[in-house]
Order: structure tokens, then sequence, then C-alpha cells
């Protein structure tokens, strides 16, 4: 089978750019085969053997429609072009082929899942090139924004770089903001027996503090027994797990999971992300050796639900005006909470207009899945592989997007200004703390 | 050579097919053994229904929005394994061979089975030269499955109408059905034997894993 | 150690405070704490805008504070928390504060008989080791310290410090290495990519931890020599409580977890997982939290898997005061289970804390939860009343007692109780 014939832009990456200098025929065989043995079994092969060549997926991935239906775009071309070659040729594939094989795995596809629910048979592309970043991450090919995403996993076990005090210190100061609207708001610390562990990503603290104070505000008026950690393991999130890194996914998965054991809750309470969720409730468990996460993780969404739903947090005055959402595949299509984002969505909005086609449906927002943090190099594509996104949410005519997920919330945040949608781009905590009404005896 | 192909050939293409997909049934689900998870994601409920979504026709959404493949696919797919199976001349061959012998189909409507598994294989031929993203995933393989499929539907049909040389023309068609059989096990034609399995794991693992539905 | 005979034995119940009007008497009341001898139980509380002060048996101290956190006991009974004026952190231990102030303090820990604490502060954008208000010599200016530990006297402390300086996005760097270890201020000769899991010898001779060089390049090293082996990946090591040149740790290679003791697999059956292996007292033995097979969870004594598995997770093992018996708290459909030798003891709880033993061994005893409300149970059986809050029980060194620290109806109680009783 012939390599498809792709017309791209040349985008300069360091780190694949290096990288592919450095690759042997070796060891790329080595890596290859040691992977394909070793690393994977029943599912690969079956699906191998199984895929028809049918093309049916296309029409199920958004690069695919908003690339004007660009061959090279479609799910199956994406494991023609990667895997298949290095199966049938037994790991004997060259530098350029894996060059070309990180470009599609980690800058193409979102692995949102979406083209899975479109094949007849159920092949899990998503998974297939799952495999082929593992495969390039073990080959050091990982485009460079990626890998010093993962770098930072590595080595603080938080995305960001955030350094243990900056941690506790971004909390201190959140705390006294969330103060100024309920005095008696407070981030508790290490509270050992708490209900709740609260748990966000590197990016909150980093640049999204607000955030923080928001959750404090809102655990005090729904009175909840709440704690967060003060030490590593507060991050949820994970591009370990997208960069194919699986031992420092793991490793940051374990810390998480054990965190909130040492800490004795009931249960962990996540902020508003998609892939944190999907790595913290499957991908890291899956890989060791958890059914699901030993305790409990829930996701923002499903505690907003269970707050709004039992009258714990009660609505002052809904947001007015049309109010739209994005389903980020992560937990909707991979979770199944659409139903539950709506029952949020209506009771803090006046008027929220659906997206068409929603729910598990919906189209991923193409940040996810890593390629977001593939950096600026990447932006480009990225954004501009994703029209329909922008059609779709032009159509709502909305004034707002509410994107439960903190890359949704920036890839639509791209989306909205490349394509001049004039949207504001918010988390539904947002909304929620807009909208809620706050408690007499609680307020300053 | 009449008598060699529907006998011993055909013996010969069967046991290959019976053993041949147990084989690689059995490769499958160990392989599903050393995946590790697969079977602790397995669930009976949604394995059953995905199945209900995936096998009638019209029964998920992406059915819905393609109704003339829907119809080609199912049409092409139930002749493809029904015409062949309940047709008269085929029982009557197998209680001579083995004496087992099941309810049949009249010969006219197998016959427009024929006509309808030939039109759909020429209906995915075309979409294989035309659609740009299956032209881009085909090769000669592809081709020769397809060859492999509808050759004996082909021949069974001229020997049926006696368009040409009947008995030749029998004796191909023995051949092709027989190179079907046997080429079912060993080639992407074992869709037909994993079918079930990749559609429950994904079905299992998006219901019961991942609360969600995969139609 | 602390003397605990010294404590008071004799008294069968002590209402030490009450509680209930507290929230009455300041804006805000934290959690609150107990000394381990429970005559003292304290709060942070928040007296005014920018005002904290820490509530002990109803009294505060004197002067407030900008801010506080971590509010806890040390081993001796003294209240430390960490303490802000003037936008600078220090270690404030019973009202009064370190002499030092720094950019930034956390990560307390106590030596076992509580004269030392031992923290981690930010001075300079420089970050160190402070042992009760002297942070220690380093020549090297670290860059982070993202964990420490320490000898039970507190006297060796072995910390994971950024050593390099590390720009954004600067791959190159960081695969040179910019992480070493630093032990009572002297780095390591060498830096390393990332190392995880420091531990160190109760003598303070030897340190080891986790290197890993690639992405799946994971060895063990110790006071900075690797093992010859390498590993797809590893858990963090730990040492022998008699010999302090023996090392195990749980390593992975093809895809299978093993435990290895200096570079030797010593468990060669292969599990899905290894996590938190525990010696016993003398070293005889090893326990694991190990996974048989996918969401199958149990305990494996010396390579031996305990028959019955738990669907969820298992929560690091113990052995008894003897070393004979492995115990570990499991988790199994939403419930808590107390398991010793591979046998469930008691009913299914909400929660389960780790146990003491007698010193015979013979009896376990441990807080659990059930329906929002806090037991001592005592081999699988509840012993007492039901509490509102509850801590740890703590025996007598012979044993014969019990010390039972909890909250009922917002009156804080100091109860001993004889074991035998129990
Ligand atoms: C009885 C179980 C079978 C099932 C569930 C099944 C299912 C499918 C599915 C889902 C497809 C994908 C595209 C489409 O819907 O057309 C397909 C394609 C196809 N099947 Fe089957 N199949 C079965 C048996 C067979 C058999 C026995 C043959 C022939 C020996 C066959 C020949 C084909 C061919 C040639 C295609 C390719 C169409 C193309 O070129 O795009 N199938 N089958
Ligand atoms: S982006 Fe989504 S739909 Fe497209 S190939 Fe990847 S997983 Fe499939
Ligand atoms: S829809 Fe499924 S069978 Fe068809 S090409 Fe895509 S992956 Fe292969
Ligand atoms: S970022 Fe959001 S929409 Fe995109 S893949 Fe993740 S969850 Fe999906």
């Amino acid at each position: 089978m012939k390599p498809t014939v792709v017309k791209r832009d040349l985008v300069e990456d360091y780190a694949i750019d290096e990288g592919v200098k450095k690759l042997t025929p070796e060891r790329i065989e080595k890596v290859v085969n040691d992977v394909i043995d070793n690393e994977t079994a029943g599912r690969l092969w079956t699906y191998l053997n199984t895929c028809i060549h049918c093309g049916l997926c296309a029409e199920a991935c958004q690069w695919y429609i908003s690339n004007d239906r660009d061959v090279s775009y479609a799910p199956v071309t994406k494991v023609k072009d990667t895997i298949w070659p290095m199966i049938e040729k037994k790991g004997k594939v060259d530098a350029e082929f894996i060059k070309r094989a990180a470009v599609i795995s980690f800058t193409e596809c979102s692995v949102c899942r979406r083209c899975g629910m479109y094949c007849p048979f159920g092949i899990d592309i998503a998974y297939m090139l799952l495999m082929v970043r593992r495969i390039c991450a073990r080959l050091d090919m990982v485009p460079l924004y990626l890998q010093d995403t993962v770098h930072s996993h590595a080595a603080t076990m938080n995305q960001m770089w955030v350094k243990p005090d900056e941690w506790i210190d971004t909390l201190q100061w959140q705390e006294e903001e969330a103060q100024g609207y309920v005095p008696t708001s407070r981030i508790p610390l290490e509270k050992e027996g708490a209900e709740i562990m609260y748990s966000v990503i590197g990016p909150e603290p980093k640049f999204l503090a607000q955030l923080l104070g928001n959750i404090s505000v809102i655990m005090k008026v729904a009175d909840q027994d709440w704690t967060m950690p003060a030490y590593a393991g507060w991050d949820n999130s994970n591009m370990a797990m997208y960069s194919g890194d699986f031992e420092v996914m793991a490793r940051v998965e374990r810390l998480h999971h054990e965190t909130a054991q040492r800490l004795k809750v009931k249960k962990i309470v996540m902020g508003e992300c998609g892939h944190a969720f999907r790595g913290a409730e499957y991908d890291g468990p899956t890989w060791l050796g958890w059914m699901s996460p030993p305790i409990p993780l829930i996701h923002a969404i499903e505690f907003y639900e269970e707050l709004l739903r039992t009258g714990r947090i009660k609505i002052a005055k809904k947001i007015e005006g049309p109010v739209t959402v994005q389903d980020p595949c992560n937990v909707v299509r991979n979770r199944g909470l659409g139903d539950k984002l709506r029952y949020i969505m209506n009771a803090v909005c006046e008027d929220f207009v659906d997206v068409s086609p929603n729910k598990r449906f919906n189209y991923c927002c193409n940040a996810g899945g890593g390629v977001i943090n593939c950096g600026p190099p990447w932006k480009k594509k990225r954004v501009e592989g994703n029209r329909i996104k922008a059609e779709q949410l032009k159509r709502t005519g909305a004034h707002t997007v509410v994107t439960p997920c903190h890359n949704c919330h920036s890839g639509i945040e791209d989306i909205v200004d490349t394509f001049k949608l004039g949207m504001h781009v918010k988390f539904f905590s947002e909304l929620l703390i807009e909208a809620m009404d706050i408690p007499a005896n609680l307020k300053a | 050579m009449y008598e060699f192909v529907r006998g011993p050939l055909a013996l010969i293409a069967f046991i290959i097919f019976f053993a041949g997909s147990i084989y690689r049934i059995a490769y499958m689900l160990k392989g599903a053994k050393k995946d590790k998870i697969v079977f602790s994601h397995m669930s009976w409920k949604h394995s059953l229904a995905s199945l209900v979504h995936w096998l009638i026709p019209f029964n998920n959404q992406y059915m819905r929005r393609r109704p003339i493949f829907t119809v080609v696919t199912f049409a092409f797919h139930i002749c493809l394994v029904i015409g062949p199976l309940l047709l008269l001349g085929h029982v009557m061959l197998i209680q001579e061979s083995w004496n087992i012998s099941w309810w049949t189909l009249s010969e006219t409507l197998v016959d427009w089975m024929t006509v309808v598994v030939i039109a759909g294989a020429a209906f995915f031929l075309y979409r294989r030269l035309s659609d740009p993203v299956v032209k881009n995933v085909t090769d000669s393989s592809d081709y020769i499955l397809l060859a492999i499929t509808v050759l004996p539907f082909i021949t069974g049909f001229v020997a049926y109408h006696q368009l040409f040389a009947y008995k030749t023309m029998l004796i191909i068609h023995i051949l092709a059905g027989e190179i079907m059989l046997i080429a079912i096990p060993f080639t992407r034609l074992s869709h037909m034997l994993f079918f079930a399995f990749t559609r429950t794991y994904y079905g299992s693992e998006s219901g019961l894993v991942r609360h969600s539905k995969d139609w | 150690m602390v003397n605990i005979q010294k404590w008071d034995w004799n008294t069968k119940e002590k209402m030490v405070a009450d509680t209930t009007g507290w929230p009455n008497q300041f804006e805000d009341v934290q959690e609150p704490y107990v000394s381990p001898d429970g005559e003292k139980i304290a709060s942070i509380v928040k007296q005014g805008e920018g005002e904290y002060s820490v509530c002990v048996n109803g009294e505060t101290w004197e002067e407030p504070f900008e801010k506080l956190w971590s509010c806890r006991f040390t081993p001796d009974g003294r209240v430390s928390v960490m303490s802000s004026r003037d936008m600078e952190w220090t270690m404030t231990v019973d009202g009064e504060p370190w002499e030092t102030a720094y950019e930034y303090i956390w990560d307390p820990k106590f030596s076992a008989d509580g004269k030392l604490i031992v923290a981690t502060v930010k001075q300079d954008d420089i970050f160190g080791i402070v042992t009760n208000g002297t942070t220690w010599e380093c020549p090297t200016e670290l860059q982070s310290i993202s964990s420490f530990v320490m000898t039970p006297d507190a006297q060796t402390v072995a910390a994971i410090a950024q050593t390099v300086p590390l720009g954004q996005a600067d791959v190159d760097t960081y695969y040179k290495g910019t992480w070493s270890i630093v032990v009572n201020g002297k780095p390591w000769e060498n830096n390393y990519v990332n190392l995880y899991g420091v531990a160190v010898s109760d003598d303070g001779s030897t340190v080891a931890a986790e290197h890993r060089a690639a992405i799946t390049d994971h060895t063990i090293l110790v006071n900075g020599v690797p093992w010859s082996e390498m590993y797809s990946c590893t858990w963090e090591p730990m040492f022998h409580p008699k010999k302090n040149d023996e090392v195990t740790a749980p390593v992975r290679q093809g895809g299978k977890w093993y435990l290895a003791t200096n570079g030797r697999i010593v468990w060669d059956r292969g599990y899905v997982n290894i996590l938190n292996p525990r010696y016993n007292v003398d070293g005889t033995k090893i326990a694991a939290v190990v996974a048989t097979s996918f969401a199958k969870w149990t305990v494996a004594v010396d390579d031996k898997p305990w028959s019955c598995t738990f669907g969820e997770c298992v929560l690091p093992p113990c052995f008894d005061s003897q070393g004979v018996t492995a115990v570990a708290i499991a988790r199994d459909s939403g419930k808590w289970f107390m398991v010793a030798d591979g046998k469930v003891i008691g009913d299914p709880c909400d929660n389960i804390w780790p146990p003491v033993f007698s010193p015979d061994g013979d009896k376990m005893f441990y807080k659990i939860e059930k329906n929002g409300k806090f037991y001592i149970a005592v081999n699988g059986k509840i012993a007492t009343g039901a509490y509102d809050m509850l801590w740890d029980p703590i025996l007598s060194t012979n044993g014969a007692d019990v010390l039972i620290r909890g909250i009922e109806d917002g009156k804080y109680y100091r109860r001993v109780v004889a074991s035998a009783a129990m």
C-alpha cells in the first residue's frame, strides 16, 4: 500500500526535528517490535485482522470534515500511514516514516474516540493511535511542548512546573480572595478524614487561580466537608498518558490516588477537565491494575448536578441570553455525562441552546488528546482543522459557550478567536458563581 | 474432476474452514487474555445492547445517516450468508454426502439473492474505485477479497442459468466456493468471525467502563 | 522516643475541653487536633480579618498571626503551626515563632522524640531544609525540593532536590540531569534526570532512591551507586530494618512486577502490580500489596499471595508487633475490610484506620467509621461507644491500657480503658 500523499505546511518542532536525526534503523526496529510484541496483544491483532478497509470511520472525524474531506485526515488513513506498515514490515521502517507517524498521531488526532462509534466493527482507532504514540515516545519523537509538559509531570508530579511552595501559596491567596465574597470561605489543606478530596490540574494554580477561589466559595455555600492536598499528588492531570509515557502516567496517577487514600476521604471530586478525568478514571488505573480509582472519582459535572438537584446550591438569578455548551469527549462520549451536563446548564441558564450534533456525537474541540499541548508550532493546523466546530457553535447564536474541560476551554477560545465568533468561553463554575444564591448568614 | 472437487476437496475446504475458524478465534482469545483488561471489561448486558444496535438495520444513528449504504450492506450480507445456505441444490449435496438436511428457499428467490450479492459487490467495487478515502486504503488484497467473495455467486448464477459450458462452470463454481470457505479464517474475511467479538468488546467498554453507548 | 509511660494512665475519664462554645467565640474554627498524650485539643481559629490564632483547650495564644496553617502536635505534645507575619513565614511552636522567618515553609516532620522539627523552606528563591530554625548549609543553590525523608532521630535528612536551573522547554539540559539527592546539605556527585522514592536507613548511613533515566530505563541508586540491572519501571525502595546494605524495591520487567533486593529478583512470581512492600520488625518477612491479575488485589507475604482478593484496592500492609501476622485494610464494592493473614476480620466499614498491636501481637486496636460515627474496634469487634470525632488509639508500653481520645457532642474526652476489658 502506498503511503498517502499529503500536502501540509512544514512545521518546525525542535524535539521532532532533532529526534529524527538520532534514529537508526536498528533502534526503530527494536522499539517497534518490542511495543507490538510485548505491549499490545489481542485487541490490536484483532483490529488489524478485522478492518475491512471500508472507510466508514472517515465521516466521524472533525479533522477530516473540516479539511474539506482531505483523505489524509480520515481515521483509517491515520492507521494506514502508521501502524499498518510498522507491522507489515516488522519494524523495518525509516526515520522519516517515524517522523510522519509522530506528526499524525500527536498533531492530527485528538484520540477523542468519535470514530470508534462509526466503525461497524467497533474498532478502536484512538487506541491504535495511542500505541503509535507509545512507539514514538520510546523513540524520543514527541513534540517539544508536549514532551516538556511530560518532563514537568515526571519532575514535579504536576503539569506546569509548579513548585511545592507556589502551590500552597496560591491556595492561600485564593482563600483570601474567596473570603472577600464569603468571609468564612476556606481551602482546608490536608484535612484527614474529610468527605471529599478536591483535585485540579496544574494550569489552575498557574494561570486560572480564580477557579480555586470559586470552588472555595461553592464548597462553603454547599456546606461540603472537603480538603485539598498541600503536597504533590494534588494534580489530577496527565499529559504523559497522551505522550505515550505510560510509566510516568502511572506514577502520577498512583500518587494522586494514594494521596486520596492517605487523606482517608470518601471520594475525589475533580475540577472541570476532560483529559484529567480520563487519565485518573481510566487510563492510569488500568495500567496500575485498578478497574476504577481505588477511591471513587467524580467529575465536576456530576458534583454540580448533585448539588443543584438536591438543592444544596440554589440559583438566585439565572444567566440571561443564549448560552451553549461544549460536550467534552472524555466526560460525555467517554463517560456518559451528557444528560447531567444539560441538567446543570438548564439550572443556571435562562436560555440554554443545545449544539447539534450533541452529547456523545459531539465534535471534539481538537485541543484534547494532547494536541494543544504540542504548542504554538502546531496551533494553526489544530484550529483550522476544526472549522465544523466553529460552524456548529455559530449556529447556536449563543453569547457564551461553557466548556467543562480545560483543554476544550483553551481549544474553543482559539476557535472563537480565529473564526471571529465573538463568544465568551467559560467554565461552568464561573456561571455558577454568578448565578448562585449566597445565603444571608454567609455574606460579607 | 467434478467428483474430486465436490467430494474430497469439499470436505477439506469445510475442515479448513471450521478448524481454521476455531484456531483463529482461539488465537484471538489468547491474545485478549494477554491484554489483561479485556475480560474484566466484558459485560453481557452491554454486549447484547451493542449487537442489537448494530445487527438491526437503522438501529443506530450512523446507519440512519447513510441509508443507501445500510440497505446495500444488509442486503448483500443477508443474501451472501442465507442464499447459499438455504439453496436446495446445496442442501441436497450435503444430504448426499453427510446425510443431513434442512429447510430450503425457492430457487427463484435464491437466484434473486445471488443477483443482490453481485450487485452489492459491484457497489462495493464502485466505492473502492470512487470514494477517495476507500481508494486510498485499498490495495490488491481488497480486490482479491471482493473477487473471492463474489466469484462463487457469479459462477453459480452462470451455471444455474446454463449460460455456457455448464459442467465447467459448475466445477469452477464449486472451486470458487471452496476458496471462499478456506479464505474466510485466514484473510480479512475473518471479520465474519471477529465481528461479534470486536463489537461486544467495544459495546462493553463503552457501556460498563465508560458509562456511555457505542451506537 | 517519647516515654509514654509517664503519661497519666490512671485517670479513667477526663473531659479535657468543651468545644461547643468555640464557634460562637471566634469567626471561624478549623478542625481540631489532639496531643498524643490526649491532654490537649487545638484548633486554628479566626479572630478577625487577617487575625488567626490557635485555641488550645479553650485558651488562645496571645499574639495573633496574619495566617496559620497545618496545626499539628509534635510527639512530645507541643503545638506546631506554620505562621505568617509581615508576608514572612516561619514555624511557631506553642505560640513562639522561630527566630528566623522565610519566604515560605512547608512539609514539617518531627523526630521521634519530638524535640526536632524539620521542614522545607524557601529563601531568596533558594530551597533548603531547616531543623529547629537552622537551615542546612548546601554548596549548591537548590532550585526546588520535591520531597525529603529523615532518620527517626532527625539527624540525617535526605532530600530530592533540583540542583541545576532549567529554562523553559529546555529538554537538552533536562536530559543531562537536573536533580540530585542532598544528604544533610551535601549533594551527591551526579545529577540525574528524575529521582523518586528516596529512603534512608535508620542509622543514616545509606540513602536509596529510584532513578528514571529515560522512558523505560529505571533503576535503584544506593548512595549514588546504581544497581546493575535496569527495569522498565520501579517503585520506591525500602531498607531492611537491621541491615543498612539491603535495599528492596518492586521492579517491572516484561510487563510484570517483581520484588528485587540489591538488584536481584527475590519475588519471581510476577504480578500485575506490587505496591508498598513492608518488612516485619526483625526483617524476616516482607508483605506487599499485589494484584495477582487485573483488578484482583491482595497481599503477598514472601511472594505467596493470600487466597482472597479484593476488587478495589488494598492499603499498605503491616505486621503485628511479633512480626508474624500480616494485616492490611482492603476495599471491595465500596466497603472497607480489615484483613489479617488473608481472613476478613469483623464487618465491613465505611472507613478503617491502621491498627496498633498489643505487645504479644494477639490484639489489634483500630479506629473505624460506620454511618458517620467513629469507634475503636478490637479484632473486628466494636469496643467503644460512638464518637463524632476520634483519634487513633494508643497502647501503654506494657499493653495493659488503651488511651482513647475522642469528641462526643462537642466535648473532648480523654479516656483510659484496660485493654483486657475491650
Ligand atoms: C456473517 C457475518 C458477517 C458480518 C457481521 C459482516 C460484517 C461486515 C461489515 C460490518 C462490513 C463493513 C462494511 C459494510 O457494512 O459493508 C463488511 C464488509 C464486507 N464483508 Fe462482511 N460480514 C459477515 C460475513 C461476510 C462473509 C461471509 C463475507 C464473504 C465471504 C463477507 C464479505 C464482505 C466483503 C467483501 C466486505 C467488503 C465491502 C467493501 O469492499 O467495502 N462478509 N462485512
Ligand atoms: S481525532 Fe477522533 S475521530 Fe479523528 S481519528 Fe482521532 S480519535 Fe478518530
Ligand atoms: S470503519 Fe472500521 S472497518 Fe471500516 S475502515 Fe474504518 S476502522 Fe476499518
Ligand atoms: S479537550 Fe475536550 S473535546 Fe477535546 S478531546 Fe478533550 S475532552 Fe474532547
